[in-house]
């Protein structure tokens, strides 16, 4: 079992694990956090899954886990690794079944004064054009070739279908299309499993939140986002649903079975993976792709949602989009120091130089728009924390919180919860999660991002 | 026998059986019982065949991810599985329950990782983790 003395302090916020902490270890492993953390993190089990990331073939420099690590499968959740393009592997795990679970943040012209009356009636509003909620299908069911342009092309299929305009692409990850999507690769199953669920949230920790402006840290950058004291937010925390967690299946299945042709071996199955170059990790790499693409296209879906929301509870105010971003995502990147690479990054935000980084905190804490700096790209391969990370299971929480004392907390901070579920709300009650202001000054104290701004949550609605 | 564990963020079963057959419904049953799941419906019926599994372990893995996928396409819940070839990597299973099923619980997948089947004297254990 690891503790603190196997770990080496590189600076007050990063520790190392030596590749001498176990014989498979191809690199060493490198955890952001700040010593009372780190107590906190050796808790579970997600620096162990951490070295095992190390072991991965064809991985570089590091293993690395963000402040909000937490106990994952395979790779924890706060992970990411960069393994070599040429010579090395992808891996599922390194994703995740939720490909490209990501957060969208929209603003709204109005300021929290403005719609301060009528936050109930907007959240509810929000919560009837935008289902969630357990297996929860939308009203449109694609037929076999929208799904196949949505998986192929992403968000800008969607905006095509009508469901938001094309300046909304320019303010999302990667245009919201990732390239090289296959849509040939993906299963009927899979198919079968997401043909329904565009424009959903699904459960969970999935949410759309409508957020006020309470901090500003950078004015500059905070201008060139529109965001002054008081604005108001949303933000939308999804991914790609059923379709996405059956890609996830299938190509691990596939590669567990392929390992041996490719001679590889691996301390956790669920790090099955596969040469970045053989058949099965291209498969994989382009099912990924439209698999991600199918995520982008459902968050498209849902600010359509809230756009119609909006324009009903809030007529003549309009709903721009901020940034969209990818937390559960492999991409292939170039570093001067490492060359072509794969970057997995699961519960992992790409944090390049200026690019918007969207952390949520939880449920009644505040949420945080960073921007990607220098540092991040010498340091952990142009990446950031996801959000503040869960510290206590729902087991627990459920045993541990009481639904109407939470729903009175809440209501005390002013916080308005449309829930479908009283057990998804204990689920996701603050104190399960990490302090999200503790997590996001460990990123911004080790240079990897800024802090533009901070949101505090006015309304939360969730499955 | 089965029994659900804590995990930070997911879902962990323990699984103990007198026989491979009963490890492979008793982790069936299990994953409903993580999924909270609730018949509804009227009866239903399906074979499910899952060849070229890569090992025991894999197998079950794969069985209980098929399981899964006719409760996300189809919402059935089997109640009864009788294996009708149970072999090391592959099955055969005439699955018996209803159709539709609610579920509380959204279990994405069901992972390979702590999943490791084993014989220990007259007992086949595993463990399985779920993502939810």
């Amino acid at each position: 079992m690891m503790d603190k003395s196997h770990l080496e302090k590189i600076h007050d916020h990063l520790w190392e694990i030596p590749r001498s902490y176990r014989g498979d270890m191809r690199v060493p492993a490198r955890v952001y956090a700040s010593e009372a953390m780190l107590d906190s993190i050796l808790r579970d089990r997600s620096l162990e899954q951490l070295v095992n990331v190390a072991t991965l073939p064809g991985i570089r420099k590091y293993a690395i886990a963000m402040p909000d690590v937490h106990e994952g499968y395979g790779f924890p959740i706060g992970g990411v690794a960069a393994i070599d393009a040429r010579d090395g592997v992808i891996s599922p795990g390194g994703i995740g079944y939720d490909i490209n679970c990501g957060v969208r943040l929209l603003r709204s012209n109005k300021t929290h004064r403005e719609i301060e009356s009528i936050l109930p009636k907007l959240a509810h509003s929000v919560a009837r054009e935008v289902p969630s909620g357990v297996g929860r299908g939308g009203s449109l069911k694609l037929n076999n070739e929208d799904l196949n342009r949505v998986l192929r092309d992403g968000a800008r299929h969607a905006v095509e279908m009508g469901f938001g305009v094309a300046e909304d692409l320019r303010h999302i990850e990667s245009g919201g299309c990732l390239d090289g999507a296959d849509p040939a690769l993906i299963s009927s199953t899979a198919r079968e499993r997401g043909r329904d669920q565009l424009g959903t949230l699904g459960s969970g920790n999935h949410f759309v939140e409508i957020d006020r402006v309470d901090a500003i840290f950078d004015e500059e950058e905070a201008a060139r986002f529109g965001l002054t004291l008081d604005s108001i937010v949303i933000q939308i925390h999804t991914g790609s649903r059923g379709l996405g967690h059956q890609v996830a299946t299938d190509s691990l299945r596939v590669m567990t079975k392929s390992m041996a042709a490719h001679h590889i071996t691996v301390p956790d199955r669920e790090l099955a993976c596969a040469p970045l170059r053989s058949a099965e990790g291209k498969d994989y790499l382009h099912a990924m792709a439209a698999a991600a693409n199918f995520a982008f296209a459902n968050r498209q879906l849902i600010t359509a949602g809230i756009r119609r929301a909006w324009s009903h509870e809030v007529p003549g105010d309009a709903i721009d989009l901020i940034y969209d971003v990818a937390h559960n995502v492999a991409k292939v990147e170039r570093y001067p120091d490492v060359g072509e690479v794969v970057v997995h990054r699961k519960g992992a935000t790409r944090a390049f130089p200026g690019q918007p980084v969207l952390i949520p905190g939880s449920m009644g804490t505040a949420s945080y728009l960073l921007v990607g700096a220098e540092a991040a790209m010498q340091q952990s391969f142009g990446s950031s924390c996801h959000g503040a990370g869960r510290v206590m299971s729902r087991t627990k929480a459920r045993h541990e919180i009481g639904v109407d004392e939470l729903r009175g907390r809440l209501r005390a901070l002013g916080i308005v919860v449309e829930a479908g579920s009283s057990k998804g709300l204990v689920e996701e009650a603050p104190e399960a999660y990490k302090d999200i202001d503790a997590v996001i000054d460990i990123v911004a104290s080790a240079g990897i991002a800024k802090k533009v701004a901070r949101f505090r949550p006015l309304a939360v609605v969730k499955g | 026998m089965y029994e659900l564990l804590p995990h930070t963020a997911d879902i962990r079963l323990r699984v103990t059986a007198e026989s491979f057959e009963e490890l492979f419904a008793d982790a069936m049953h299990g994953m409903y019982a993580a999924m909270r799941a609730h018949p509804d419906g009227g009866a239903v019926q399906r074979v499910i065949r899952v060849d070229d599994s890569a090992d025991t372990t894999s197998l079950l893995v794969d069985f209980l991810n098929e399981v899964l996928a006719r409760a996300h396409v189809a919402r059935e819940l089997f109640t009864a599985v009788r294996f009708t070839r149970l072999e090391e990597r592959s099955l055969e299973a005439e699955l018996t329950g209803v159709a539709p099923a609610s579920f509380d619980e959204d279990v994405k997948a069901v992972t390979y990782h702590e999943a490791d089947v084993r014989r220990d004297g007259d007992r086949w254990t595993t463990t399985l983790v779920f993502d939810i």
